[in-house]
């Protein structure tokens, strides 16, 4: 056989990526405007950070060696990734093909969110080529839960890569591919599903073992429990809200069919929200009645826990029961919004806020800690937006309307795979 | 004879007890009113 039919089709390849990475849509938009100079920023941080070291950008200390990175980026981000294993879970393993429209967006979103912001670990390690150490069987530590967390990020990056490929396969039209690894999602999804319950968590038993450095109000011997419980309706905040943005943004991708059973889709998720949120809440209130903390409630910490509990879990969960007795989506988008702001103080109350909250000397993010954040957000949206506007995310590649100047190039890659 | 004995609602945690049995019923009227017609099944 000659080499030369090889060749021809890696040159296809090629030419069939290069037309991909062209930019498509205008670029002068508000978010290219806003996140261009804030991405160019960050990395010029981050370059500053890996040279000199973390004390040169950041705040941390030895007192605080975790700081916004880990409280936002990490934990927080975790969180809200936490609609890929729900709505899987709902349309793999219940069979709630309602969900079937949005699996593929909420799996993307997951996945990116595992990328950058679990990526974000190695930016706090303080030497961050030992961030290996876990895997390569340098000290293992069994048990250690961080042990659990690295592993379960590794793992599950690996899971949602495998549930996400099918759509690579469609996008590069390697069919045969596409059959084997459609055939593997299911397997994926229950190896993913039974991830995401242990290392959800496993970010909150990180902190079991900081007992005397949070406050009694915010620490639990049921932190994983709360911690899993609440990324359930995290995450499905985070697909109301992440899908109504995509649904305006990317409306053109969407089946004009679909368009009408997307507000039935944005209730039924709200309904789920809501349980889930009632549930957490009365958790809470059982802990709370259980360590007999109500004489805590009179310090101003009290105030900010209430603020927590009733405000940013309570009032969003009876707006979301609200918005689907009278199908108001606004309500539901006002209460998804309410709920992620929760969820954002809730993990930044643990991991910084009532962190040694006794100590004189406070841990306040430095703006460039802030900068490299917003940095990681921005970068995830654009990787987002650009895989939405190049693979069949929003409806299958059967579905999409075809585009005459990419077909040869898509041919000739479908016949190299 | 035996005397009246005071029991502690805080210490035995009848509380507790009172407020799981609170969030059980609650539940159910709470699902039972996402489920009214005019919610979404």
């Amino acid at each position: 056989m000659s080499q030369e039919p090889v060749s021809r089709d890696k040159g296809g390849f090629w030419v069939f990526l290069r037309s991909q990475l062209r930019p498509r849509g205008k670029i002068l938009t508000p978010f290219n405007v806003i996140s261009v100079p804030i991405i160019l920023l960050g990395l010029g941080i981050l370059v500053v950070r890996f040279t000199q070291g973390l004390g040169s950008v950041t705040n941390l200390s030895q007192e605080t060696p975790w700081g916004f990175w880990i409280g936002f980026d990490v934990i927080t981000g975790v969180a809200f990734a936490g609609g890929a294993y729900t709505i899987t879970f709902a349309v793999y393993i219940m069979r709630m093909e309602k969900y079937h429209p949005i699996v593929r967006a909420t799996v993307l979103n997951g996945l990116l969110a595992y990328v950058f912001y679990a990526g974000a670990l190695a930016l706090d390690l303080g030497r961050p080529w030992n961030i290996i150490n876990p895997i390569i069987g340098n000290s293992f530590g069994f048990n250690s839960v961080l042990f659990l967390v690295s592993w379960h990020f590794l793992l599950y990056m690996l899971a949602e890569l495998l549930e996400f490929s099918p759509v690579v396969a469609e996008w590069l039209g390697a069919r045969r591919a596409r059959r084997i690894l459609s055939a593997m999602t299911l397997s994926a999804v229950i190896f993913g599903v039974t991830l995401s319950t242990l290392h959800q968590s496993g970010l909150g038993a990180l902190y079991l073992m900081a007992k005397p450095k949070i406050h009694p109000l915010w620490y639990s011997e049921f932190i994983p429990i709360f911690f899993f419980v609440s990324s359930i309706f995290a995450g499905l905040s985070m697909v109301i809200l992440e899908g109504t943005l995509s649904h305006r943004v990317f409306k053109d991708q969407i089946d004009p069919k679909k368009h009408h059973s997307f507000d039935d889709l944005i209730i039924g998720l709200a309904k789920g929200a809501a349980i889930a949120m009632f549930v957490y809440y009365f958790f809470r209130a059982l802990i709370f009645l259980h360590d007999k903390q109500w004489t805590l409630l009179r310090s101003g910490w009290g105030a900010w826990y209430l603020l927590e509990i009733i405000g940013l879990v309570l009032i969003p969960c009876f707006m979301f029961a609200y918005g689907v007795r009278h199908r108001s989506l606004g309500i539901i988008r006002s209460a998804a919004v309410l709920t992620l702001l929760g969820i954002v103080l809730n993990r930044l109350n643990i991991s910084i806020i009532a962190y040694n909250w006794y100590s004189p000397v406070r841990y306040y993010p430095s703006w460039q800690e802030i900068v490299v954040t917003m940095m990681v957000v921005s970068a995830e949206i654009w990787v987002f937006r650009w895989i939405v506007l190049r693979m069949p995310v929003m409806r299958e590649a059967h579905e999409l309307p075809s585009d005459p100047q990419e077909k040869p190039e898509r041919a000739a890659v479908a016949a190299s795979l | 004879m035996e005397t009246y004995t005071y029991v502690n609602i805080f210490e035995t945690k009848g509380l507790e007890y009172l407020l799981l049995m609170s969030f059980l019923v609650l539940l159910v009227f709470f699902v039972r009113y996402l489920r009214e017609p005019g919610g979404d099944d």
